[in-house]
């Protein structure tokens, strides 16, 4: 194998692969990815066995060929390059070596054999659809905060995506940790009907956003029940989805919270922000008492001391209290791009409702904490 | 002073000291006779903790008048043929139970023999036997005892509350009902049902004991469990093991049935513990159920009163045979143990040493990626027994390398600089290192921060969207239930969800998004350890280890730096932050010149 190749677009494309292998593997070939040269083009695959991404671009191939060599270190080799530099890339055969030149800096690399790297198989995906990068962006960012990290209930540790049949059949990602939900709503792209509601893990959403940074126009998703497969122009990322049962989350979302709190949004976050300055703790809570037309923040820790701010809102029901996880709030009004956001409560114990007043596709259930 | 034979009254009180030292016992005798006479179904009712009151009904062969007169003599029995002690076929083979039971209480018992037709009733009060009598009853026997001890009130003081004495009795029930597949039974105290198993049905042993165990244990027990069927010499043993993964704060839910009693033993405490050793951590236990057949000749149970313990002969053999087959099991099932949620760690250690293996997990790899090169051919893939769980959780022995500059040195516990097989930090301080247990020392912190929390304004908690349903045993929701209250002051509102679960509806904010489920279950077991008198707030450490450990730190994570420089500044703002609620300590410091001695550089 020996190419050619610019240092931007190999900087570019190892950028999208190598965070998909694992920097603490036990198998070595794991953290290898594999160099594949061959029509003008150098394909680039990094797996961790539950998750590979190909990644596509031109180079100036003279020898077609293919090898597998450690991911990470190749990266910050050509990280540390000079700007403008051409990479050379060989790998003679029987060597086990592959050698990295630019400019006058030379390497040489310990391979393993193609042969060793794992591939994962091509399974029928028999539903494909596809989605305009923007919104699969927007799916991803206004869902993926509220995902579970508690392992063993792997089912949350994920987002959930499924179809909603009714008058204007909708794409949605939920996702909650028990805590919080969030939930998107998308039209529904043409071919998603009667696809399998799928759980699509942390890893593969995170390293999907990453590549949705530098995509345009729409990305082609393919799914079955087991694995979904997302076709960028010149990346191909495929994933094992969760095995697992995402809980029946509809009944969760409040349909008759009367209650409605409207506040404007940067003032809201920002507010929250500043009193929960006060505690250091992780759990932090903020009480709002609201009150007509206006809301008070109120933040108590007995180490530290209080902290409390008021602000104008609109709101005429009764006058109510209820407190918050801090962080939970903050989660959500990141997400937030209105100017307002609209809060609406039952009870100081049951579900609260967040809608973005710019965003009505986007909804979150917070559950309130008891202090 | 004279020596004089005693009455017989007096030699039965003494027995009825051995043969029965609370209801519990009593129970299992009365359990144990129903079983003996062929029994399909066995009521127990209960009052007052079993104190008050115990009536054991069954449908076994029941007796003639003859027989029911004779039964509550002293040594009277039908279960010795040919006076060999060595061949005993029936639990029961004394003559001892009903005679020790009716001098310490107020006991009646009415049979109707197999085809006969007409019932008979027969009692005893302190010993002193009331007449036969017509009694109505269908096929069977039916045996009451009330106010049992009420002629002993030395025993009677030694009973404790009327919670735990019901909690043995469960217990008791819970491993005659695992012993006897084929028999239904039920309990009942105070009208509330605490177990009900119907007859398992199925043709072989092992078909009705799984269904038996899964009926007992919980249905998960079915599905995180190895079969065990292992011989040595005589001796067969048979049952199920639970996974590494499917493991509980204490010992309790092991069990060992020799001959088809339940027995107590160290010695199958420490097979058990030997073979689970690598998979398991120190504090946590399997549960398993394992029946060991073994030839009469090469067991002894007539060595303990209420027959709960027995002897073997040969005791290395049992102890070999034991921990031989529950380690064959568990080598066998070890890709078992790796995909159970959370907990791929296991199984993966023992890996390393043998990094080339092929394995089924990788065969789906071994065709190309769309947009790869397909010319290649892909053969001769060989590659290491890789757990189909994440990749991430299984876990490394190297040390996670730190780089940023150590700005943090010059805090008491310094600047974190690596992780040592998940467990522990190592720091770097100005003049030596620091190695935190990254788990006893999170335990501390959240007791401490609990503690200040219950102090000043309560735990705060946070409200649960999904509310999580926990199945437990009948006995475990219950004394769950029954703290409700205080667990609710500390964090853990939950209550009562059908008979054997609880629904879980706010956890304490500050473990964050935690395992509920495990969190529960131990602190379920840890409830069966507790004294009932004591209040949860006086074992607020244990409750907080417990809770400690399903938070967000534990044994195993792997920590980013900044978690790990989190963890050791809060532990320095702290107080009483240096030793775990157990008394060890949270971390060890090492100054450079005790590793200078160390290589005798001074
Ligand atoms: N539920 C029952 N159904 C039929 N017969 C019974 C029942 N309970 C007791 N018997 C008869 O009464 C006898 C005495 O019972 P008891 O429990 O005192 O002694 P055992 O079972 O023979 O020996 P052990 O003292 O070891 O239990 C038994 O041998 C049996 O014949
Ligand atoms: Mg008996």
């Amino acid at each position: 194998m020996k190419l050619t190749i610019e240092r931007a677009a190999l900087l570019r494309s190892l950028g999208h692969v190598q965070s998909v292998v694992e920097r603490r593997t036990t198998i070595p070939i794991l953290s290898n990815m594999l160099l594949e040269a061959a029509d003008g083009r150098l394909n680039l695959t990094a797996t961790d066995l539950d998750l590979a991404v190909v990644e596509s671009v031109t180079a100036d191939v003279t020898a077609p060929g293919a090898i597998t060599t450690p991911a990470h270190t190749l990266y910050d080799i050509v990280r540390k390059l000079p700007e403008g530099s051409q990479v050379e890339l060989e790998y003679r055969g029987g060597e086990q070596r592959l050698t990295l030149s630019a400019g006058r800096s030379r390497f040489v690399l310990a391979c393993l054999p193609r042969e060793d790297f794992p591939v994962m198989a091509e399974d029928a995906l028999p539903h494909r659809f596809s989605l305009p990068v923007a919104d699969l962006k927007k799916l991803i960012d206004k869902t993926r905060f509220a995902i579970s990290t508690e392992e063993t209930r792997f089912y949350l540790n994920g987002i959930y995506l499924h179809v909603a049949d009714g008058k204007e059949p909708t794409l949605v990602g939920v996702a909650t940790d028990g805590h919080r939900l969030a939930r998107v709503r998308l039209p529904m792209p043409l071919g998603a009907a009667g696809m399998p509601g799928v759980i699509v893990p942390r890893k593969t959403v995170q390293e999907v956003r990453k590549l949705l940074d530098e995509a345009e126009g729409s990305v082609q998703v393919s799914l079955s029940d087991s694995k979904i497969r997302f076709d960028f122009a010149d990346a191909v990322l495929t994933s094992k989805l969760i095995d697992g049962t995402f809980p029946d989350y509809v009944r969760v979302i409040p349909a008759n919270n009367e209650r409605l709190l409207e506040v404007d949004a940067r003032l809201f976050a920002e507010a929250i922000d500043r009193v929960s300055t006060i505690s250091s703790e992780k759990s932090r809570a903020v009480k709002l008492i609201i009150d007509t037309d206006k809301v008070t923040l109120a933040v108590n820790s007995p180490d530290s001391g209080s902290a409390t701010e008021e602000l104008a809102a609109g709101y005429s029901s009764e006058a109510m209290e209820i407190g918050f996880n801090a962080r939970y709030v903050l989660d959500i009004m990141s997400q937030v791009e209105g100017d307002t956001v609209r809060v609406s409560f039952a009870d100081a114990a049951a579900p609260t409702l967040v809608q973005d007043g710019g965003d009505e596709t986007a909804l979150y259930v917070l559950m309130p904490m008891r202090v | 002073m004279s020596i004089r034979l005693l009455p017989e009254t007096t030699v039965n009180r003494i027995a009825a000291g051995e043969v029965v030292e609370r209801p519990a016992s009593a129970i299992k005798e009365l359990v144990e006779n129903s079983i003996d006479a062929g029994a399909r179904h066995v009521d127990v009712v209960l009052s007052g903790g079993g104190i008050e009151y115990i009536g054991v009904t069954d449908d076994g062969a029941g007796m003639a008048r003859t027989d029911l007169e004779l039964c509550i003599e002293r040594h009277a029995t039908s279960k010795l043929p040919d006076d060999d002690l060595l061949h005993v076929a029936f639990l029961g083979f004394r003559g001892e139970a009903l005679p020790s039971i009716g001098a310490v209480s107020r006991m009646t018992i009415a049979s109707r023999a197999k085809g006969a037709s007409e019932a008979w009733q027969i009692g005893v009060d302190a010993g002193k036997r009331i007449p036969a009598k017509p009694a109505a009853l269908n096929q069977g026997t039916k045996v009451e005892i009330r106010d049992l001890f009420y002629a002993t009130p030395a025993r009677l003081k030694f009973l404790k509350g009327e919670r735990t004495e019901l909690n043995q009795a469960v217990e008791m029930m819970r491993r005659l009902a695992m012993a006897n597949p084929e028999v239904g039974f039920t309990l009942t105290h105070d009208n509330r049902v605490m177990l009900r198993v119907p007859p398992a049905p199925g043709d072989l042993f092992d078909q009705r004991l799984l269904a038996r165990l899964s009926a007992l244990l919980g249905a998960d027990f079915a599905e995180n469990t190895i079969p065990i069927d292992a011989e040595r010499r005589s001796f067969r043993l048979k049952g199920y093991a639970g996974v590494p993964t499917y493991n509980r704060g204490n010992a309790q839910q092991q069990y060992l049935f020799v001959n088809g009693r339940a027995v107590r033993d160290k010695l199958f405490v420490g097979a058990v513990r030997g073979a689970y050793m690598d998979y398991l951590a120190r504090d946590r236990h399997p549960v398993l159920a394992l029946f060991l057949d073994a030839d009469p000749e090469d067991v002894d149970v007539n060595v303990h009163p209420a027959k709960a313990e027995v002897r073997f002969k040969d005791s290395g053999v049992v102890r070999g045979l034991i921990v031989g087959a529950l380690r064959n099991a568990l080598a066998a099932a070890g890709h078992q143990a790796s995909t159970t949620v959370g907990a791929a760690a296991l199984g993966a250690i023992r890996r390393d040493s043998q990094p080339f293996r092929p394995s089924e997990a990788f065969a789906e790899f071994h065709r190309p990626l769309p947009g790869g090169f397909g010319e290649t051919p892909q053969t001769g893939f060989v590659y290491a027994d890789t757990p189909s769980a994440r990749i991430e959780s299984a876990p490394s022995s190297t040390a996670a390398p730190v780089t940023e500059a150590p700005q943090e040195a010059r805090f008491p516990l310094g600047a974190a600089r690596g992780q040592l097989h998940e467990t522990y930090i190592i720091s770097q301080t100005e003049d030596g290192i620091v190695i935190v247990d990254q788990h006893a020392a999170h335990e501390r912190l959240v007791y401490e921060r609990m503690k200040k929390a219950l102090t000043d304004k309560g735990v705060a908690r946070q409200m649960l969207l999904l509310p999580e349903v926990i199945e437990l045993d009948p006995v475990a929701a219950s004394n769950l239930a029954d703290r409700a209250h205080e667990l609710a002051e500390l964090g853990l509102a939950l209550e009562p969800f059908g008979a054997g679960a609880v629904v879980v509806r706010e956890v304490p904010a500050l473990l964050g998004d935690c395992d509920i489920r495990g969190l529960v279950r131990d602190l379920a077991d840890d409830l069966a350890e507790l004294d009932e008198a004591l209040s949860l707030k006086e074992r607020l450490e244990d409750v907080c280890s417990t809770m400690a450990c399903h938070g967000s730190v534990r044994a195993g994570r792997r920590l980013t730096v900044t978690e790990m420089n989190a963890l050791m500044r809060e532990m320095e703002a702290t107080p009483h932050s240096g030793q775990c609620n157990h008394g060890r300590p949270t971390y060890v410091e090492l100054k450079l010149k005790d590793i200078e001695r160390l290589f005798g550089r001074r």
